[in-house]
């Protein structure tokens, strides 16, 4: 159940980071639409908060808090270094060519 | 007085100002937080350090009794410390396999302490027989107190590096403009850019932990840190023991009757406090005036699955053996702070949540440790001669080199220390420790005499090859080498050396890029590199 709240964490910060206009011009080459991006920023929330639902069923507040909010900061660090390996080897790519 | 407020610059603005207190609080601070905060850090695996560093011990596979523990451990301590007034027995976990005793000696002699610390075996209940050594145990003491000075001075040091912290981070904050923007952005091979936004991440991502474990930590301590409400309001020690008992469940002896009585059977005290919190959920047992008709005995309950330090507690007449009384709730007041004290410890976590402390707490550090590297990145650059800097960014500069790589081999000496040196060397335990701060000095006299990139390129490297050299000497000196561990399943140990090496890894990979960034002339742009500080020329 950990690992499902860590993944959808993942998630949800994957598509939080497909919100911002930097990393949509990142990974896309260019600023998508409001509305699409509105539509990752609900997604990330809303993962964000089953993902809570999900760890507070399982373990209660008490540790459920504390295992989220430990689950939000590696996933956002899961998230952010991705997105850095990605960048980095499509530049090592477009070296060799 | 008027034409000069007129004649005033306009005000900086806020943020500027925060700006600036962030980057001199994290300054002064830095180079103790980045300790503190490595060091607390490992401390989340303070007993299987300390297993790993009492290689005589086998392997645990399951966790011993702890009820038969006590009994064994009290039998001991009722021929070595017959006359003493107070034991307190922490019990083996499924993590410690060891118990660790504290008792007051009754008539110290001259110079020697009124107490005896020591750990003993469970499976015997005898002090063991092993190589000396404090384990994890020193890296948590050095976390809040450091070490060769009074405990109390290193705490109030070390609270006064805490406060530095929280005022760093909340200024911090206030400094980052865009949390939410640049939530994700980093640039890479942008020099001073690159750091600030590595930096950031590292901040940002664990706020949530940062901001709670610095102001937890000062919680910790804070009867210490501000006692003078309890000192006015306790006027009676009646008063004063209450708000004790409030706190911890560590109380003072009373009077002894003076008549002789044994004391009663300390596991079926355990067995009772075990039926009511679980099995393996007593966290120790404090005998009081054993051997008199007044003994007490405390039996406190663990931390398992439960985010509150607050003292629950079981009192028994040790004598007769009969329950007294049962503690399990506290005032409100009382319960926030156990609270918040059991958040900065972690020890309700299980296995999957102490990782996650271990790993946010070690963004926390990198976090330190960008920060101090970042104030020589930015100041480089306004250098007027990059090759003779002023006085100040040398100090910073080779203060960061020896605090960032010097405390990593220092760290990692003292677990060679422990393979090392011989086991029947007297005060043996304090050597090892001696071996920690030489090799940190040894490494700041290093910084200082050779150039800085090439002293972070050495120290590193020699971290790394420590690291990675580590698990060989365990191979050598012990009979659990990694290939046997696996075999045997002990993931303590296994798990240590799969550390050692990725932390090596870590170390080469930082050693490779600081080596990597030769210095150039200006507008020259690098491949896509890193700098750390020394070599930010741009």
């Amino acid at each position: 159940m950990r690992l499902v709240a860590l993944l959808l964490c993942v998630f949800a910060f994957a598509c939080l980071a497909m919100a911002t206009g930097r990393q949509q011009e990142a990974v896309f080459g260019r600023t998508l639409a409001v509305a699409a991006s509105r539509g990752f920023r609900c997604a990330g929330w809303g993962a964000l908060l089953v993902a809570l639902r999900l760890t507070v069923t399982d373990q209660g507040w008490a540790l459920g808090l504390v295992g989220y909010s430990g689950s939000t900061s590696v996933a956002a660090g899961i998230v952010y270094g991705a997105l850095v390996a990605r960048e980095r080897w499509l530049a090592a790519g477009d070296r060799k060519r | 007085m008027k034409r000069t407020r007129d004649a005033k610059p306009p005000g900086r603005g806020v943020r500027q100002s925060m700006a600036d207190l962030h980057t001199w609080a994290g300054l002064l601070a830095g180079w103790m937080l980045y300790a503190m905060f490595l060091t607390g850090t490992v401390s989340y695996f303070k007993d299987e350090i300390s297993q790993w560093m009492r290689p005589e011990l086998a392997y645990q596979r399951v966790s011993p009794d702890a009820a038969t523990a006590a009994q064994r451990v009290s039998d001991t301590l009722g021929t070595i410390a017959a006359d003493s007034s107070q034991w307190l027995i922490t019990l083996p976990t499924a993590r410690s396999n060891v118990a660790s005793v504290f008792w007051r000696v009754p008539h110290p002699q001259p110079g020697k302490p009124a107490y005896g610390l020591a750990a003993f075996d469970p499976s015997t209940g005898r002090r063991l027989a092993v190589r000396d050594t404090l384990g994890g145990e020193f890296f948590l003491r050095f976390h809040y107190q450091f070490y060769y000075v009074p405990a109390m001075w290193g705490r109030w040091f070390a609270g006064v590096c805490a406060m530095f912290m929280l005022v760093a981070i909340i200024s911090g904050v206030i400094t980052h403009k865009k949390i939410f923007v640049d939530f994700f952005t980093f640039r890479w091979g942008k020099g001073q850019r690159s750091w600030l936004d590595a930096h950031n991440a590292l901040s940002v991502f664990g706020l949530p932990f940062h901001l709670m474990i610095t102001y937890t930590g000062l919680v910790t301590l804070m009867t210490m840190y501000m006692p003078w409400g309890a000192h006015v309001a306790l006027t009676t020690p009646a008063r004063q023991q209450a708000f004790d008992m409030q706190l911890s469940s560590f109380m003072a002896p009373g009077e002894r009757a003076g008549v002789k009585a044994a004391l009663a059977p300390v596991d079926a005290m355990v067995r009772e406090g075990e039926a009511r919190w679980g099995r393996d959920n007593v966290a120790s047992v404090l005998v009081m005036n054993p051997g008199d008709a007044n003994a007490r005995v405390v039996v406190t309950r663990g931390a398992a699955a439960r985010v509150s330090t607050s003292p629950q507690y079981l009192l028994f007449d040790g004598a007769s053996g009969k329950l007294l009384d049962v503690e399990e709730r506290v005032g409100a007041a009382a319960q926030t702070r156990g609270v918040l004290y059991a958040l900065h410890m972690g020890r309700f976590g299980d296995l999957q949540l102490r990782w996650l402390y271990f790993l946010v707490s070690l963004g926390g550090t990198a976090m330190v440790g960008t920060g101090l590297v970042m104030w020589t990145v930015k100041r480089r650059q306004k250098l007027p001669d990059s090759e003779r800097p002023h006085f100040g960014f040398r100090v910073v500069e080779r203060l960061n080199i020896a605090s960032i790589a010097g405390l990593s081999i220092a760290m990692t000496s003292f677990l060679w220390a422990n393979r090392l040196l011989p086991a029947a060397l007297a005060a043996r335990a304090s050597l090892e420790v001696d071996v920690f701060f030489a090799a940190w000095v040894t490494a700041l006299l290093y910084a200082l005499v050779r150039p800085a990139r090439r002293a972070w390129v050495e120290l590193l490297w020699l971290a790394a090859a420590l690291l990675a050299l580590l698990p060989v000497l365990n191979a050598l000196t012990t009979t659990r080498p990694f290939w046997r561990s696996v075999a045997d399943g002990d993931w303590v140990y296994a798990g240590f050396d799969l550390m050692m090496w990725a932390l090596a890894a870590l170390h080469a990979a930082l050693a490779v890029r600081a080596s990597r960034h030769r210095p150039r002339a200006k507008a020259v742009r690098g491949r896509g590199a890193v700098a750390l500080p020394h070599q930010e020329d741009a």
